[in-house]
């Protein structure tokens, strides 16, 4: 089995604060894995780490075959990353924040067009809604727009901070849905993040829980419940981190 | 940013609206502000010598007329006490024994003028006075003169005997070649253009704050730094983009300080731009863009390594501070000329190029004006690499704004 990402012993410090203390991980090609934790738990440090932005202090990272932080120029070419709380550029259209963002990764005009258009149909926006400024979208529509620029670009790695935090429940569902269906067609490696259980047991093949700033249990959704005796994720993560609770 | 129209239009048409008006204003005004002078006459007596009349009332007249004649408001008073608690922006008193000092071979007669402090139009006053009185000194000259000429039988010519030496101004150029009042008047006018250079550095700087710690702060940047786009594209393409807008504001400021100074030189019948020739204009455009680059090349490390957007606006304001100083300075000092341990601090900083070649193209010596862009372009160019060296996209997440 290959995997796209791979993570050994991986601990990262901000002045005396660890927020890492030995991260271990591996993550498939072509499945949805899920890091769940409570906020703090160091799950928005090992996604910078993996998408290339911050440089850990001892470990052993390899994304999809390259060693980080050597090859991260390499990495960059083939992932794509939404960070928690992204925001759109206000002043741009829907369509053309797409856009810009399929200009970086195309190789010309033409191929551009199509990488938008195939955001603009992740997105599911209205091509009036499309025309309108991102300073005129509901937070849940930026979102999409978000969320279908991270995908759009084919990658062979996806990262999602977070994608459905801050949203009312329909918003949520629908990015659910957006992501459900694209990593169902395309088969690309993504890696999502989140605190929301009931997200990662319906998105996820494969779960990691972080507590602390380290990997708590990496399994199923169904294998976890099971394992603990619980009756559902969250008595689960409950009842292991209870364990390694310092 | 670009996208922004209007912000575009503001800032290139306010600057080219605001600082003729502040000229043409301050102008105008100066010209509605009445100021007040008393005059006081204590002497108040005359004198023949030869044939020609000294008298004191004669020169009050001179005065009163000319000062009129500026709209100004005189009062004439005999006495000191006849104006006392009256308010005035200056004092004349022609005093006690002026026509006999005058007219006297051995002794000099005096005049009192006295200042009100803080008064503009004081100092317009006290010239006009002063005009009146060296004429009128002048003429008691000439008299006292054609007198002893009278009385010693001489043939004199007054001008010979008052101005026995006469000076011929002839100008040259620092290269040595023969110039005309017209390039000094523009080597004057080439210290106000790299004066103007002063209005650059502060929005290149606001928008490479607002390009790299804006984009931080409205959350779109993070999600940029994880694409392909090498590290060095994405700063110099900022840098770019940034220094285009800053030069359409840049260029803005400084036609509008030309005009500053345009508009009030046509109202008293100067034509200034006769003088902007199609190189000053040019080399001012190229002092700009290099002016902004080097702004940017300056500010950048420092925005990079800084820990908070706190840190990073102290030094935006330390280089424009830095920057202004030398645009200042250049108005009165010729950097080249200073001793070599003063002058070779200066030419660390790019500014102090732009300003030199700008003298250096005004003054025609293209060569060294050359050499001076080359090094200002190379200095900002090495900064700039730098700053794609020292960029990390670390810092920048984890940047307190």
């Amino acid at each position: 089995m290959r995997y796209a990402v791979e993570l050994y012993n991986v601990k990262k410090k901000f002045g005396k604060i660890a927020a890492l203390k030995g991260i271990t991980l591996k993550v498939h090609e072509g499945e949805v894995f899920g890091l769940i934790g409570p906020n703090g738990a160091g799950k928005t440090t090992t996604l910078r780490i993996i998408a290339t932005l911050v440089k850990h202090d001892e470990g052993y990272v390899n994304v999809l075959g390259y060693e980080l932080p050597k090859d991260k120029e390499k990495v960059r070419k083939f992932i794509s990353y939404l960070p928690e709380e992204a925001s759109l550029y206000h002043r741009l259209t829907g369509w053309e924040n797409l856009l810009y963002f399929a200009m970086i990764y195309a190789e010309n005009k033409d191929q551009a067009h199509k990488l938008a258009e195939l955001g603009a149909k992740i997105a599911g926006l209205s091509s009036d809604a499309l025309k309108r400024r991102a300073s005129e979208y509901s937070k849940g529509m930026a979102r999409r727009i978000a969320v279908a620029r991270t995908l759009m670009s084919r990658s062979k790695l996806v990262i999602l901070d977070e994608p459905t935090s801050g949203l009312d429940v329909f918003s949520a569902v629908r990015i659910r849905e957006m992501i459900k269906n694209f990593a169902k067609s395309l088969k690309t490696t993504i890696i999502i993040s989140s605190h929301n259980m009931l997200e990662v047991q319906y998105l996820c093949d494969r779960i990691a829980l972080i507590h602390e700033g380290r990997i708590v249990a990496t399994d199923t959704p169904e294998n976890l419940v099971k394992y603990t005796n619980s009756a559902n994720l969250e008595e689960a993560f409950i009842k292991l981190v209870g364990d390694y609770h310092e | 940013m670009v996208r922004d129209i209007r912000t575009l239009l503001v800032i290139s048409l306010l600057p080219l609206i605001i600082m003729p008006l502040m000229g043409l204003s301050s102008l105008y005004l100066q010209q509605y502000q009445q100021g007040v002078v008393v005059i006081i006459d204590e002497d108040r007596s005359w004198a023949l010598l030869g044939n020609h009349n000294v008298s004191s009332r004669d020169l009050m007249t001179k005065i009163v007329d000319a000062l009129r004649a500026s709209n100004f408001i005189v009062r004439v008073a005999m006495n000191i006490g006849d104006l006392k608690n009256e308010y005035y922006d200056l004092k004349v008193v022609i005093l006690k024994g002026f026509v006999k000092n005058a007219t006297s071979f051995t002794k000099v007669a005096h005049v009192k003028i006295i200042r009100t402090v803080g008064s503009v139009k004081a100092y317009d006053a006290d010239r006009i006075v002063q005009n009146e009185l060296a004429a009128y000194s002048k003429y008691i000259s000439q008299i006292k003169t054609l007198y002893l000429a009278d009385k010693s039988g001489l043939k004199v010519s007054t001008e010979s005997v008052l101005t026995p030496i006469k000076v011929i101004i002839g100008m040259i150029s620092p290269e040595g070649v023969a110039a005309s009042p017209t390039e000094e008047f523009r080597s004057y006018l080439a210290r106000i253009v790299a004066f103007s250079l002063i209005f650059v550095t502060t929005p290149s700087i606001a928008y490479i704050t607002d390009s790299i710690i804006g984009e931080k702060e409205r959350k779109t940047f993070e999600a940029v730094l994880a694409t392909p786009i090498p590290r060095q594209a994405l700063l110099l393409g900022k840098v770019l983009s940034t220094s285009l807008v800053g030069l359409i504001a840049g260029i803005s400021d400084a036609i509008g300080l030309i005009l500053f100074f345009v508009l009030p030189s046509l109202a008293y019948g100067i034509n200034v731009l006769a003088y902007l020739t199609a190189d000053l204009v040019i080399i001012h455009i190229v002092g700009v863009y290099i002016s902004i680059l080097a702004s940017l090349a300056l500010v950048l490390p420092a925005m990079i390594r800084a820990g908070s957007y706190r840190s990073s606006q102290a030094v935006s304001l330390a280089i424009i501070s830095i920057a202004s100083i030398i645009f200042f300075i250049c108005l009165y000092v010729d950097i080249p000329n200073l001793l070599p341990l003063i002058k070779y601090p200066f030419y660390i900083l790019p500014y102090t190029h732009v300003v030199v070649m700008i003298r250096n193209i005004v003054l025609g010596a293209p060569i060294k004006a050359l050499i001076h862009l080359s090094v200002a372009l190379a200095e900002s160019a090495a900064l700039l690499m730098f700053s794609v060296k020292m960029f990390s996209d670390e810092r920048i997440i984890y940047l307190k704004t």
